[in-house]
């Protein structure tokens, strides 16, 4: 391999892995936009909880008292993050999103969950502490090398829950009842109700799998990120701008664009600088809207725009 | 609009509410202002545990004084720090405030306590603007960006016989003023600077980074200026994409005083060769040293071993009990005192203020390598 | 007199009085930043609560007039009110720019692309060291007029007359234009309004108000680095406006007041002041939906028109 090439495969490589993990929030917040038109903003949150969740997990549950090798302990970790991750859904669901619909409004909801971030990162603060936690998967640990490209086990990982998730979703969006059922709540809600289909059902059942997504998230960052309470703030506004550059409500466009902001950022930290990222990012977002508003998928959402 | 004067009368209420000074006679008051909220709070929260540490052993008092404190959350922000100090300033009148740990914040307030008389006491910022600003009341005691890059340049070219640097610092005031001063030396002897590379703190995954170095040539040195939770993941990245000894590879990562003790644990074996100079040593054999860990750990834990971020406020503290000791009654004879200060020992190190302010004496600080079994050897480099 | 009348009346004597009660140089400093953020909440409403936009991005605007004034009485040694006009008039025609693409859009897709507005300009201030020494900072920036009261009253007076002038829009035809803009743009656009251009008016109007309360910022601080306007600050605009009251004149004056002396007064709470604040912010969005401003008509019992 010449030396361009083997650097393009490997930044390519590398944006790939970022941006999987970028899906991997930005799904969810993609998921409840289709059915409840509202963003959550402690989204993120919940992907730190989850990334916490399974750093305790790993350390005293898992290796402490099951005795569980290291490997077994961290698998463990995701699916107590999925779970504390769909708790957290349930919660902020009840509490925000359940009373705050009848009144129809796209900002308040916005404004509340704000405020349930601001509240979680605090907390977490209190019961933490600001010092960066030490989370390393058996994965990140390990280098895998063909040739000269090179990538970490955890990146493996990565890509593969993402993409085993990813394929989850679809499978149950288009071959169970709830699915079809959910799908049908997202392009009507009214009609959906004449179904016999209970729209509230549907969408804390939306809720709690999008946070559920975000809470998994946490335990594949952690040992990525810099564990603090103040991870998953460091992806939302990202998330944001991939979930609009896909379409709101869209999830393969979220896909699609997750992955292209990930390698954008790798070739933006190439060839211009690291510093340089959220300004790429941004204008593409804003040339985005002008230049296809509704998204790199153009769908039926035009009554947005 | 009636209503809307209401509620400015009620704001006024709840404003004018004084809280109470203490009222009472032999005490000197210390005001903290540090990062006790967001994401900076890392410097607080410690900083809060070595100055807790040094009051309880001032209990008894000192000359007949005793040390009172008083926190405030300045959030690494100008306008939260000139806020709290506004603050301290109108209700605990300080004698002396500690603080702030973020460059921004700390040349803000400066000029409001050098207006106020009073003494600020630094004991964490390298922003080199702090004491080239002429404030009479200024002083501190961590090493400033040239003291701290200075040395890091001369042992790369001398000692390591580095020519090809790349610096990859943080975007704020501090890692710009300590790649400059790398930079500007590196390069005066000869080397040469492939790249300056920066990142915010919201940065979390390097790999790109570390992917782009590697495409830089041959590099003989990468001084790094991060704060802990960064470099640890810097680090595992440049040793995957074999450009540090750790990962295989040539390159010295070179680092400086902003790392703490243990974080090649953190690290691992991509931190393996890495070379940095510390300034806090708890492997240091001088009484003061031991005596603090042994307290330190007696009140916090006995797995904990401090940062340098908690030594630099214990000794602060240590300071300003000294200050007293030697006569000090209020601000203006603390820094009278402090300006003569010469050879006070404190955990990290010896303190002589030159007549900027700045802590002139480095003897303490020195070199360390970091071994394979990720322990630090000491290194008799300048 | 009309209520009106007795209302300013009364406004003008307690801002004429409030610094004497207030006499402690820190209360004097948080009037100062009181008397910026009723102008940031009031320019985010007029917006926001009075034309629907959802706008994000205000602290963009607020950052523009901070530096623009800055730099050009800095570097360029201009009179600080010719500096000023020139911010005002940068922040207002930015704010049209942003418009005139951003009209096009609604609900969310406004909010995170005026979001997105507000990540470029902090980058672009970060990023162009040459021009606003980016995250170096720029130091020693001096207060228009010395004295922390002369600047209170400077700023509040300010606040007021941009309120008069503000309330009085929105009373005449244009403010009902506004609003039937908000409610229903289609049918607005059947009784030949053009809801484009009267969105981008108010929207650049928006902007050169938070660009006005962005140049005494730099000289109350003494310091300018683009932290200070993260697009938290966005947020913190938008909190206040919320709950003070959308839509009304007074709501997000209250707000901004509010929201101002609360986390001064939490201080005592030390390290649960952010959680006691974001936990409030909460509970004021899910159980007072219309604001401090509702929730006194509702306790009041009675009608009230603004």
């Amino acid at each position: 391999m010449t030396d361009l090439l083997a650097l393009v495969v490997q930044q390519s490589i590398n944006g790939i892995y970022l941006g999987c993990l970028y899906v991997m929030v930005a799904l969810g917040l993609t998921l409840i936009y289709g059915v409840l038109n509202q963003i959550n903003f402690a989204h993120a949150d919940f992907v730190t909880v989850g990334a916490f969740a399974a750093f305790f997990t790993v350390t005293r549950l898992g290796t402490k008292l099951l005795g569980l090798p290291d490997t077994a302990a961290y698998l463990l970790s995701m699916v107590t993050a999925l779970g504390v991750g769909a708790g957290l859904g349930l919660a902020i669901n009840a509490a925000v999103f359940a009373p705050l619909r009848e009144r129809g409004d796209e900002l308040r909801p916005l404004i509340a969950t704000i405020g349930v971030s601001v509240l979680l990162e605090n907390f977490q603060l209190w019961l933490f502490g600001p010092i960066p936690f030490q989370f390393d998967s058996p994965f990140s640990r390990e280098t895998i090398r063909i040739g000269r490209i090179f990538f970490t086990a955890q990146s493996v990982l990565v890509v593969a829950v993402s993409a085993v998730s990813i394929a989850a979703l679809y499978a149950f969006m288009k071959f169970t009842f709830l699915g079809k059922a959910l799908r049908a709540v997202a392009q009507d809600r009214e009609t959906a109700g004449l179904m016999g289909i209970n729209p509230n059902l549907l969408i804390a059942l939306t809720i709690v799998i999008a946070s559920a997504l975000a809470g998994m998230g946490g335990a594949l960052l952690g040992p990525v990120l810099v564990l603090t309470p103040f991870a998953g703030a460091t992806v939302i506004v990202k998330s944001f701008a991939i979930v609009i550059i896909g379409g709101f409500g869209n999830v393969q466009g979220t896909i699609i664009a997750g992955l292209l902001v990930g390698v954008i950022e790798a070739f933006t930290v190439q060839y211009l600088g690291s510093g340089l990222i959220d300004l790429v990012v941004f204008v593409l977002l804003l040339v985005m809207l002008v230049v296809r508003p509704t998204g790199l998928i153009a769908e039926r959402k035009e009554e947005n725009v | 609009m009636k209503r809307a004067l209401w509620s400015f009368a009620i704001a006024a209420g709840f404003a004018a509410a004084p809280l109470a000074v203490q009222a009472q006679d032999k005490v000197i008051r210390v005001g903290v202002v540090m990062p006790i909220s967001g994401p900076a709070s890392y410097f607080g929260v410690m900083g809060k545990e070595g100055i807790d540490l040094a009051l309880d052993q001032l209990k008894a008092g000192v000359n007949g004084y005793r040390l009172q404190v008083q926190y405030e959350d300045s959030a690494c922000s100008p306008l939260q720090a000139t806020n709290t100090v506004k603050r301290l300033l109108d209700q605990f009148k300080p004698h002396i405030v500690i603080g702030e740990e973020c460059s921004d914040a700390t040349l803000a307030i400066a000029p409001i306590l050098e207006q106020a008389k009073v003494v600020q006491l630094n004991a964490g910022s390298v922003t080199m603007k702090l004491t080239e600003s002429g404030y009479k009341y200024v002083f501190r005691i961590f090493p400033n960006a040239e003291q701290q890059s200075n040395p890091l340049a001369a042992v790369a070219y001398n000692t390591l016989k580095a020519r090809t640097a790349v610096i990859l610092y943080e975007k704020t005031n501090a890692g710009n003023d300590n790649a400059d001063g790398f930079e500007k030396p590196f390069v005066a002897m000869g080397g040469k600077v492939l790249a300056r590379i920066d990142f915010g703190r919201d940065v979390n995954d390097f790999t790109a980074i570390a992917t782009r170095i590697a495409s830089l040539g041959k590099i003989d040195v990468l001084p790094t200026f991060g704060l802990e939770g960064q470099q640890v993941r810097l680090s595992q990245a440049l040793a995957q994409a074999r450009i540090v000894k750790g990962g295989g590879g040539s390159a010295v990562q070179m680092g400086s005083i902003w790392l703490p003790y243990g974080y090649d644990q953190k690290a691992g074996q991509s931190s393996e060769g890495y070379v940095r100079i510390v300034q806090f040593d708890p492997t240091e054999k001088r009484k003061v040293v031991q005596d603090f860990i042994a307290a330190f750990r007696a009140k916090y834990g006995a797995d904990k071993v401090p940062t340098h971020i908690n030594a630099h406020a214990f000794d602060a503290i240590l300071l300003v009990a000294e200050a007293v000791r030697r006569g000090a009654t209020d601000s203006e004879s603390i820094r009278d005192r402090f300006s003569k200060m010469k050879d006070v020992e404190v955990t990290t190190g010896k303190i002589t203020f030159d007549a900027k302010g700045q802590n002139s004496d480095l003897s303490v600080v020195h070199f360390v390598e970091t071994q394979k079994d990720l322990s630090w050897k000491g290194m008799n480099w300048r | 007199m009309s209520a009106r009348t007795v209302g300013f009346v009364i406004a003008v004597l307690v801002v004429g009085a409030l610094p004497w009660l207030l006499q402690a140089p820190y209360w004097r400093g948080i009037l100062v930043l009181c008397a910026m953020n009723v102008l940031l909440a009031i320019s985010l409403n007029l917006v926001l609560g009075y034309t629907g936009q959802l706008n994000l991005g205000q602290s963009a605007f607020f950052a523009i007039g901070a530096y623009v004034s800055t730099i050009l009485v800095k570097t360029y040694a201009w009179n600080f009110w010719a500096a000023s006009l020139a911010a005002v008039a940068a922040a207002g025609l930015l704010g049209l720019a942003l418009a005139a693409f951003a009209v096009r859009l609604r609900g969310h897709y406004l909010a995170i692309a005026s979001l997105g507005f507000a990540v470029i300009t902090y980058q672009v201030l970060v990023n162009w060291e040459k021009v606003t020494e980016g995250v170096r900072g720029i130091y020693g920036v001096l207060p228009p007029v010395g004295s922390m009261v002369g600047l209170f009253y400077l700023v509040a007076g300010i606040a007021l007359a941009v309120y008069v002038l503000i309330d009085n829009l929105v009373r005449s035809p244009v403010g009902d234009t506004l609003r039937a803009i908000r409610e229903d743009e289609v049918s607005a656009a059947s009784l030949g309004i053009n809801g484009a251009l009267w969105k981008a008016f108010a929207f650049g109007l928006g902007a050169a108000i938070a660009g006005l309360a962005g140049c005494f910022y730099p000289g109350f601080v003494g310091t300018l680095v683009p932290d200070a306007f993260n697009i938290i600050e966005s947020f913190t605009m938008m909190a206040m406006v919320i709950v003070g009251g959308m839509g009304t004149m007074i709501g997000p004056v209250i707000g901004a007041i509010v929201l101002t002396f609360l986390p001064e007064l939490l201080r005592d709470f030390g390290e649960f002041r952010l959680m006691v604040y974001g936990l409030a912010l909460t509970l004021v969005v899910l159980f007072m939906p219309g604001g401090i401003v509702q929730a006194w008509r509702t306790l009041a019992g009675r009608q009230w028109h603004t």
